[in-house]
């Protein structure tokens, strides 16, 4: 269904569709340009009306945010330690549950099975508070680990559900035929099987990265001075009395640089990994 | 003697029981402390009334105003968010279909709001989109005539505008999903149709929408359990307010647990909105799997 | 330790659930014999062979390779290869590592394995390609991929699941051919599924026929040609299909669709039967009796002739060099010779044994 060259009709259907592909671009990318763009202005600059576009840009801000008293560097920080270690935890656990789940037999399959989906239907704010109550008990609360453990709760049915379709596409005489050249279980998932979900593992790593980075809720309640995530220190530029819009601008900025980096060089790996999820789903268990 | 069976069955539990015991110690233990705890009087502003109460929270909530509010506005707020993703994410993964060599830059596009923090999307819109006088949508309004409006503290224009804000972050998962789906439709029974004399319309109904359905179905429901549970973006561009005109069911359970204290009203608040989640969850995966 | 290749099964049982794939297995297969398989879809061959490979257990019976029970044993220690029909290469090996890996899985030293490799894929005719990856393998040049796979370690049994069956028919006829002379060279006991009976024919030396889970004839090829054990098995065997037609005999002749005709060796006995003539020896009635039939279509192969007849409803072929003046819708008068006659039992279907 290519738009012919030629008939005007068909001319003018191509230039409608361009119109809305344009308008989608603008709409969806637009706000993070334009955040991107402010956080080269000044303060003044940012709330001139009209809104300037030329103007002489700063890096002010950016100095500030980065070296200066209102430096995000020590929540970067919080926010890679934290992301990174629960990202390798649970990939962990995940990898070979969701082999486990996907591949072999054992008793009450189906159940295991409901209950991991199950976990993952859990809205948060129902486990925050138990968390604090605990955390605060044991003296987790503003620590890495304790962040850390808690962020496996929301990462680790996700990355099982997804491995799993990954491992269901892989077929069923692979393992037969590693069996029959006396690899036994443990080498044919390490030799055979692995290898050929290396794909999958690298979407699932991005996702649960992806959602560790950005989680908000958790870190908020569980974090404190000690560890606080960049998600949190965003709202160090807005008080009572106003609000360091510039400022705000970079700190997001650098913030979301990890996360949009990453998201520009794995895009095909994510669309990819969204259309497995979605379409695959979890309701075969 | 059957060591073949029991072999797999040793090795499937030691892969499979260190991420059961990490998922029972992370919910379930905390859910059934949660309810516990929304069995009792547990204010940290008024220590001294703690104790067992029974359902005492439960009953309280269903002559609770503030409640009845925020469950019709998470049923408002979930409902048109799901509605309006699928809309426009189909409309668009239509359109788009048509346009092979625009597909590239939209996929592009479409990954930046996925991947931004909620908290962060939250802030940008309350700052730099929806601020009054230098906000990108004031601009716009007061050069169309509309005039400016203060779109986050208006207890009216607050709910849309947060609507809008989930809707924009969340709307190219379903463009993205139909589209890779759409594309996977065989284009000879199209052709087939076209040979049946179906026009556009008729083939989008009759083929083009069966075949989708699963898909869609599919991110109506992934697109709910985040609409259910969404919170950051919310609490970054209005905090629940003003007032409690965006407060739904999420936010008030996390007021009361941590701006008022009331942990126990809190508890039973979060298990009360736990079990709506669970039951619809429920629900969609039973009629998914009666198609 | 003996390892001569002596496959046994002896009473093996496999349900799922309430159903019954095998009724009650029974076989002994030779060293160094190439034992075939054979049967429709659903029959239990494929259920079989993975009974042997160890891929299915058994609910009743026991499996022996060289008079050791293996029945309970993990596949990877009963020394026995498989070559799947899907052929189940490693994609995300080399070919070169592909054959190696059973090797490698043992512990064999690098050396000993490279050459072993090399020669496992100079026997199948795949030595110049290596280094590519499955992906970059026709469907033939894949197939002997997995037979390298299966032979680089020298087993004492060969497993293949139809192993021609995803090759196209001009390439599945030259393969044929090449399995058989390798499973010659190498000498070692192959048990072969498949459903094509031609393939079985040409390649086997022994095989069983497998109806519904069970063994119904176990033979030669010629044997089971000549022979069948009843009329399941005849109607199975042979390209076309033999033709059956309800009869009625009695003191040496047949009645049959209003024709009577003399068969060999039954004399005596009056019964219901069902009537087996081979398309080959269908042939036209000279002045004797014979059945009425109408020319419906004929089929000319080139090299021989397929003539359809109608009969009373049914469908009746025959085979010959060439139609010899026939035309559709010519009404005939079909005969054959007594000794080319197979009859059945009517209601068991078995066999009835020749006397003289």
């Amino acid at each position: 269904m290519t738009p012919g060259a030629g008939t005007p009709g068909r001319r003018l259907r191509a230039l409608v569709l361009w119109l809305v592909a344009g308008l989608l671009l603008a709409v969806w990318a637009f706000p993070v340009l334009w955040g991107l763009l402010t956080s080269f202005k000044t303060e003044r600059d940012v709330l001139a009306y009209p809104p300037t576009v030329v103007f002489s840009p700063t890096l002010d801000n950016y100095r500030e945010v980065i070296f200066g008293g209102s430096s995000i560097l020590p929540n970067l920080w919080s926010s890679f330690v934290v992301s990174t270690a629960a990202t390798l935890l649970t990939m962990l656990f995940a990898v070979p549950a969701a082999y486990a789940l996907a591949r072999l037999r054992y008793p009450a399959k189906r159940a295991s099975g409901f209950y991991i989906l199950a976990t993952q239907m859990l809205p948060p704010v129902g486990l925050i508070i138990p968390y604090y109550l605990v955390l605060q008990r044991i003296g987790g609360l503003d620590t890495y680990s304790g962040l850390t453990a808690i962020y496996l709760t929301f990462s680790l049915p996700f990355a099982i559900w997804l491995m799993v379709s990954y491992f269901e596409d892989i077929p069923m005489e692979m393992e037969e035929a590693a069996l029959l050249d006396r690899a036994g279980r443990l080498r044919t998932l390490w030799y055979v099987i692995l290898p050929q979900v290396r794909g999958g593992i690298a979407v699932t790593t991005i996702f649960v990265f992806l959602n560790a980075w950005n989680e908000f809720l958790f870190a908020v309640v569980l974090g404190g001075n000690n560890v606080r995530p960049v998600t949190v220190a965003m709202f160090n530029f807005i008080s009572v009395e106003q609000t360091q819009w510039a400022r705000l601008a970079a700190g997001a900025m650098l913030a979301m640089a990890p996360v949009i980096l990453i998201g520009l060089a794995a895009q095909r790996h994510i669309v990819k990994g969204l259309t497995v999820g979605a379409v695959k789903g979890g309701g075969r268990r | 003697m059957r060591t073949l069976a029991s072999q797999e069955r040793r090795f499937a539990l030691a892969l499979l029981v260190p991420a059961l015991l990490v998922l029972l110690l992370t919910t379930t233990t905390p859910l059934v402390y949660l309810v516990w705890n929304s069995l009792h009087r547990l204010d940290l502003g008024m220590p001294w009334l703690s104790g067992f109460a029974g359902l005492e929270n439960y009953v309280r909530m269903g002559g609770d105003p503030r409640f009845w509010n925020s469950l019709w506005l998470t049923v408002v707020y979930t409902g048109s968010t799901v509605v309006l993703q699928v809309l426009i994410g189909l409309s668009l993964a239509l359109l788009v279909l048509q346009i092979p060599k625009g597909q590239g830059v939209l996929r592009v596009a479409a990954i930046l709001p996925i991947v931004l923090a909620p908290v962060v999307v939250g802030l940008f819109w309350r700052t730099l989109v929806l601020a009054p006088d230098f906000g990108l949508v004031d601009v716009a309004s007061r050069a169309l005539g509309l005039g400016s409006h203060n779109w986050l503290g208006d207890p009216q224009l607050a709910l849309i505008s947060v609507i809008a804000i989930h809707t924009w972050q969340w709307t190219p998962f379903a463009f993205l999903v139909l589209l890779a789906t759409l594309a996977t439709l065989p284009p000879d029974i199209y052709e087939a149709a076209r040979l049946d004399r179906a026009g556009a319309w008729q083939r989008f109904f009759h083929i083009t929408l069966p075949l989708v359905r699963p898909a869609i179905v599919m991110v109506i429901i992934l697109r709910m359990m985040t609409a259910l549970s969404a919170f950051a973006a919310i609490f970054a561009a209005t905090g629940g307010g003003p007032g409690s005109a965006t407060e739904i069911l999420n936010l008030y359970a996390y007021r009361t647990s941590f701006t008022e204290l009331n942990l126990g009203y809190g508890s039973s608040l979060a298990v009360v909105l736990m079990a709506i989640t669970l039951a619809i969850s429920f629900l969609m995966f039973r009629l998914r799997r009666a198609r | 330790m003996t390892r001569l290749g002596r496959v046994r099964l002896e009473g093996v049982v496999k349900r799922h659930g309430t159903f019954t794939a095998l009724h009650g297995i029974d076989l002994d297969i030779a060293p160094g014999e190439f034992f075939a398989l054979l049967g429709p879809s659903g029959s239990g061959k494929t259920t079989t062979l993975r009974i042997l490979a160890g891929l299915e257990e058994v609910d009743e019976g026991r499996v022996l390779l060289d008079d050791a029970d293996v029945t309970h044993r993990e596949p990877g220690e009963r020394d026995v290869a498989m070559v799947f029909q899907s052929y189940a290469l490693y994609p995300h090996m080399t070919v070169e590592q592909n054959i190696a890996f059973p090797l490698k899985m043992i512990g064999t030293a690098a050396g000993d394995t490279a050459a072993a490799v090399r020669d496992a894929a100079a026997r199948v005719g795949i030595g110049h390609l290596l280094a590519r990856r499955p992906g970059q393998l026709s469907g033939g040049q894949q197939q002997r991929c997995a037979l390298a796979r299966a032979i680089v370690r020298k087993p004492r049994l060969f497993l293949l699941d139809e192993p021609l069956s995803n090759l196209d028919a001009k390439l599945r006829l030259e393969t044929r051919a090449e399995l058989r002379k390798l499973q010659r060279s190498l000498g070692i006991t192959a048990v072969y599924v498949t459903h094509d009976q031609e393939e079985a024919m040409t390649v086997a030396d022994r095989m069983a026929v497998f109806m519904e889970g069970r063994i119904v004839q176990i033979g030669t090829p010629k044997e089971i040609f000549l022979a069948p054990a009843n009329a399941t098995v005849a109607a199975f065997i042979g390209t076309p299909a033999m033709n059956l037609l309800p009869a009625q005999l009695a003191d040496g002749r047949v009645q049959v669709h209003g024709a009577s005709l003399p068969v060999a060796g039954h004399g005596g006995e009056r019964r219901a039967v069902t009537l087996g003539i081979r398309p080959g020896d269908l042939q036209l009635a000279g002045e004797g009796d014979g059945i009425d039939a109408r020319v419906e279509f004929i089929e000319d192969l080139g090299d021989n002739v397929i003539i359809n007849f109608e009969v009373q409803g049914q469908r009746l072929k025959s085979r010959r060099d060439r139609a010899q003046g026939l035309a559709e819708g010519q009404q005939v008068r079909l005969s054959f010779e007594p000794a080319a006659a197979h009859l059945f039992d009517s209601a068991s279907g078995e066999r009835l044994p020749t006397t003289a």
